[in-house]
This record gives C-alpha cells, structure tokens and sequence, in this order.
C-alpha cells in the first residue's frame, strides 16, 4: 500500500477535477461557491496526504513516482497557487461570465501535471507531466471565449508550447539513444567515446525545451502576450508555477553535471549567457511598457534570470526560497489587478491607476508592499531571496553574474515605483468603477502580504523546511 | 516449374470463381447499386457541399475513446497475473472514462441539432 500512499496527493487532484467538472455540466448555474469550495477541499486533502509523506522518501510504480522533499516542497507550492487561483477565479468567472467548472477542474489537472513533473527523476515521465499541465493550461489561457484576445493567447501558447514539446521529445530521444536511460543519474556518468556531443546537443534541447516553460530570454517572446490575453486568475498561476516545476527539473538534471564535473564549463558558460540576456532583457523591455499585466509578465521574465544565478552558482536552498518567494510576489500582484477591476471589464492601463491608492488604500498598500518585494526593498522576501542568490553567486565565483544581477534590479525599481508613484500621487482624471465586492480576492491578498513579510522578517522556519528539502535532491 | 504450376492452378480457379459468380448467380440490380460506392457521400455532385461544424467534435470524441480502449489490450495480457487488482484498476479506468462520457453527454457534445 507503500504506493498507494504515494499516489494520494495525485488521486484528491484528478477526483476533485472530475467531481468538479461534473457539477459543472449542471443546469443550476448558482453552484459557483460549491464548485470553488469542492476544489479547494481537493487541495487541502492532496495537502494534507502530501504533507503525511514528508520524510518517509515514498515511492510508487517501481520508483518512477518519487516523492522526496524537495518534490514535495514544491507540490506545498504547487497547491497554494492553485488554492490561491481558485479563490482568485471566484469572482472573476462569474463577472466576465467564463465557463467555471471547466477553470476548477483543469486548474486542478494543471497542478497534477505540475506535480508529477517534479516528483521524478525519469526525464520521460517529467514530459508526461509537462504535457498534463501543457494541455491544460492552453485550454485555461483561452478560457475566455469572448475575448480575442484570450483566443490569441490560447493559440500562441498552443503552438510554442508543442514546439517546446517537440524539442524537449527530440532531446531525450538522442540522450537515451546514446546514454540508455532516462534517469537523471544515469545522464552524467563520465563520456566515454564520440557519443559525447550527441548527448550535449540532446541535454542542450531538453533545457530549451524547459526554458520555454520557464519563459528565459530567447524562448520569452510568447509569455507577454499569454499573460496579456488569459484571464487573470490564470495568469496569476502560470506567474508561480510552471516556473518552480521547469525550475526545479533543471536543477535536477544539471545538479549531477556539477558534481562531476564533465562538461561543466559549457553549460555554465550557456547558462550563464542565458541569465545575463534574461535579466537585461526583462528589466529593459518592462521599462516601456503601459499594460499592468504586460509589466508583471517581462517582470517575471527577468525574476526567471535571477533564480537562474541560483541554478548556476549550484545554490538549490537560495533557489527553492526564490521560487517560495516568487509564488507569493507573483500571484499576489495579479490578486491587486483582479481586485482593482471592474465589473465586467479590467483595468489594465497605468494612467487609468490614478489616485486609486488614495481611493482603496488597503489594496494599493498591500500592491506597494507587494512591488517593493519585487523590487527587492529590505523587510521584505524578496529583498532575502536576492541578497542570497547574489551572494552564493559571489561566493561560487560568479562575479559578474552578481553585478549584472544588482544592476538590473536597480532598473527594476523604476518601473516597480513608476506604478506606485501613479496609484498614489497622480490625480485622477475620472473616478474608476472598481468591483469592491470581492472578499475571496482580499483573503489572497493578505495571505500573500502576510507571507512576503513572514518571508522577509522570520524566514528561519522555512529555510529549516528548504534544508530537509534541498538534502534530498 | 512447380512455381509456374502453382500460378497456373490458382489463376484458373479464380478465373473458374469470378466467372461461375457471373454465369450462375441471379441478376437483380438497381440504378443506387451501379454506382461507385463514396462511403456515403454521391459520387457526382457540383460544388463541395458545406459540412455539419458538429462532426468534428463527434471525431474528436470518437478518437479520443477509440484511443482509451486500446489501452485495454496491454491490460489483457498482464490480467492472468495480477487478476483481482487488475481488475480494480480497470474499474478506476472505466470510471474516469464514464465520466468523461457523462460530461459530454451534458455539455451537449452528441447533440446534433
């Protein structure tokens, strides 16, 4: 029954989708709250079974689903973004009249895949996760069936998606022709022979394919226009998780590579570019930009490029507190936009933002708050997550990647302030018509204030968790 | 040689078949029955005639459980081994397929009008 308890957190996710999907065929179109409520009982329950297999290093069908810490770190994450998205989807389905069952349940389908992703060290059965969530967050991207311009983001995601897809199938197909195995242990004995750049040029296309999923800079260019063109609830999820989930599959597979050492100086040289073109890239093109959400997306681009310092200086522990970080930052900046809409119709352009951090205080306090995290202010998380990214970075002799890292933040800061300064300085030119009746929406943004500050102030507890989780790797 | 023999006697035994067939067997025929068969569809007509949108999903769905019940005859062949678990985990499979059916059926997939 070892297994079965292994596959306890998977199983409440698909039965919750199920059951969700089901009440949604329902004629009685009033059961918004019990669909919301099912789901969330479906995460707490795949929580709760999660949280039982801490430190027992369960494993199901002959080892291929392994649930170590640092894959069940990243499940505890997984879930509050999708309970943090439900809670956020609440109100904002039934004011732009989108189909609900179907945002519960594939929302629910989409952690599952996020799950299975990270709780492997089989790369094949990592791209059977990738595709479980792939396929539903392209559904989810285009879930606003009015909007052109959700159907656009849809089909954008679609196609790079099934490119990304593609490369990632491609690359394990010459890694296992020439290694004989999937296993992310197997991938980094010492080369022998002329198959070894046949296995670079696989491992170089299983890491494009994952850096599309993370959005680094030459794989970014759909990310904007995604996040732009799905609804926001949705946006907020694919800010936090999917990157965590290519995030953490990265570490795994190059964790390995560092330890041996056998063609280190390539991949951290690839890397490395990567990053620098990543947080140059992001940071600059946020500077230009008028849509809020267009903002959030290039902003976290170029966050992917300083959690990508952490991978490169070999540093999981500074990783994993980013991403925790990242997930609270990201969803709770999305929360402010979803709570600043009105009914029927989002607010997405910096001017129309005038004075409304006079007008709901609260809101534009808990975003200023929110943004200064970002932007790395110190009581903050996000302040601690940087400082120790760049200084592990140092430390591991990766100077320039540090400086390039702080400089870029400090562009940050503009475009972060730029959007305070307009919340509370500028006068409005007409009064918004701002839905306050949003109480779910309000609940994530404290959870997420709370958790930036907790983060930034006492951090000693969940770095403790981090340890436990960063050993087993 | 016996190569030559052997495509002597099959050659006139089909010859023997298709001709009997045509000799011996009775001739009703119709004008619907003379022509070529277009699985369905006439096989002169002006113009390509716009498609029903709903066949599509129809396909899709027809695909998509097609697909699902192949999955059944992996299952078969380890059943003699692992009988009744085997059989409980078909149960869980058949469930979710049933309800992907049932969701279907009442978001109107199979609804033609």
């Amino acid at each position: 029954m070892n297994g079965f308890a292994a596959l306890a957190p998977l199983l409440f996710l698909v039965g919750g989708a199920i059951l969700v999907l089901l009440l949604g065929t329902r004629r009685n179109g009033g059961t918004n709250s019990v669909q919301a409520a099912v789901s969330i009982a479906a995460i707490a329950a795949a929580g709760f079974s999660a949280a039982r297999l801490w430190g027992r290093a369960v494993r199901a069908f002959g080892g291929q689903l392994r649930f170590d810490e640092a894959a069940l770190f990243m499940t505890f994450l997984f879930l509050l973004a999708a309970a943090m998205a439900v809670l956020l989807g609440m109100r904002y389905l039934v004011r732009h009249a989108m189909p609900r069952g179907e945002y519960y349940g594939l929302l629910l389908l989409a952690a599952c895949g996020l799950v299975i992703m990270t709780a492997t060290i089989n790369l094949l059965i990592v791209f059977l996760g990738l595709e479980v969530f792939s396929v539903s967050a392209y559904a989810l991207s285009g879930l606003n069936r009015r909007d052109d311009r959700s159907a656009e983001a849809a089909a954008k995601y679609f196609l790079i998606g099934s490119f990304a897809s593609a490369f990632v199938i491609f690359g394990l197909a010459l890694l296992f022709g020439t290694r004989g195995s999937l296993d992310v242990h197997q991938l980094a004995l010492p080369e022998t022979g002329g198959s070894s750049a046949l296995a670079l040029t696989g491992l170089a296309l299983v890491v494009s394919g994952l850096a599309f999923k993370i959005a680094l800079v030459p794989f970014h260019m759909y990310q904007p226009d995604v996040y732009e063109g799905a609804p926001t609830p949705v946006a907020a999820f694919f800010a936090a998780a999917p990157k965590a989930a290519g995030f953490l599959v990265l570490l795994r597979i190059l964790v390995p590579h560092f330890q041996t050492g056998i063609r280190n100086e390539a991949i951290i040289e690839f890397l490395s570019a990567v990053a620098v073109a990543t947080m140059i890239l992001g940071n600059f093109a946020a500077l230009r930009q008028r849509n809020l959400k267009r903002i959030l997306a290039y902003s976290s681009i170029a966050h992917a490029g300083y959690m990508l310092i952490a991978v490169i200086s070999g540093d999981p522990a500074g990783l994993l507190f980013y991403l925790a970080n990242y997930l609270f930052m990201g969803v709770g900046a999305f929360a402010a936009v979803i709570a600043l809409g009105g009914p029927g119709r989002e607010i997405l352009d910096l001017d129309e933002f005038a004075g409304v951090g006079r007008r709901y205080p609260w809101i534009g306090g808990i975003f200023t708050v929110l943004l200064l995290s970002m932007a790395g202010f110190p009581p903050t998380g996000g302040f601690l997550a940087k400082f120790y990214v760049f200084s592990t970075a140092v430390r591991a002799g990766h100077l320039g990647l540090a400086i390039v890292g702080v400089l870029t933040s400090l562009v940050s800061v503009y475009y972060y302030l730029r959007i305070v300064r307009i919340m509370f300085m500028k006068e409005p030119e007409r009064e918004l018509d701002v839905d306050t009746e949003n109480p779910a929406v309000y609940l994530v943004l404290f959870l997420c204030l709370y958790a930036v500050l907790q983060l930034g102030l006492f951090p000693g507890n969940i770095i403790t968790l981090i340890r436990q989780a960063t050993a087993s790797l | 040689m016996t190569l030559a023999l052997v495509f002597l006697i099959f050659g006139l035994l089909g010859a023997v078949m298709v001709s009997m067939n045509a000799l011996l067997g009775p001739k009703k025929t119709n004008p619907v029955k003379e022509q070529p068969f277009e699985c369905g569809s006439p096989p002169l007509q002006k113009g390509i005639p716009g498609f029903v949108i709903k066949f599509p999903l129809v396909v899709f769905l027809f695909v998509l459980f097609d697909i699902e019940v192949a999955f059944l005859f992996p299952w078969a062949l380890i059943f003699r081994e692992m009988k009744g678990p085997a059989f409980l985990i078909l149960l869980a499979y058949a469930a979710v397929l049933a309800a992907g059916f049932v969701y279907a059926w009442r978001k109107g997939a199979f609804r033609w009008d």
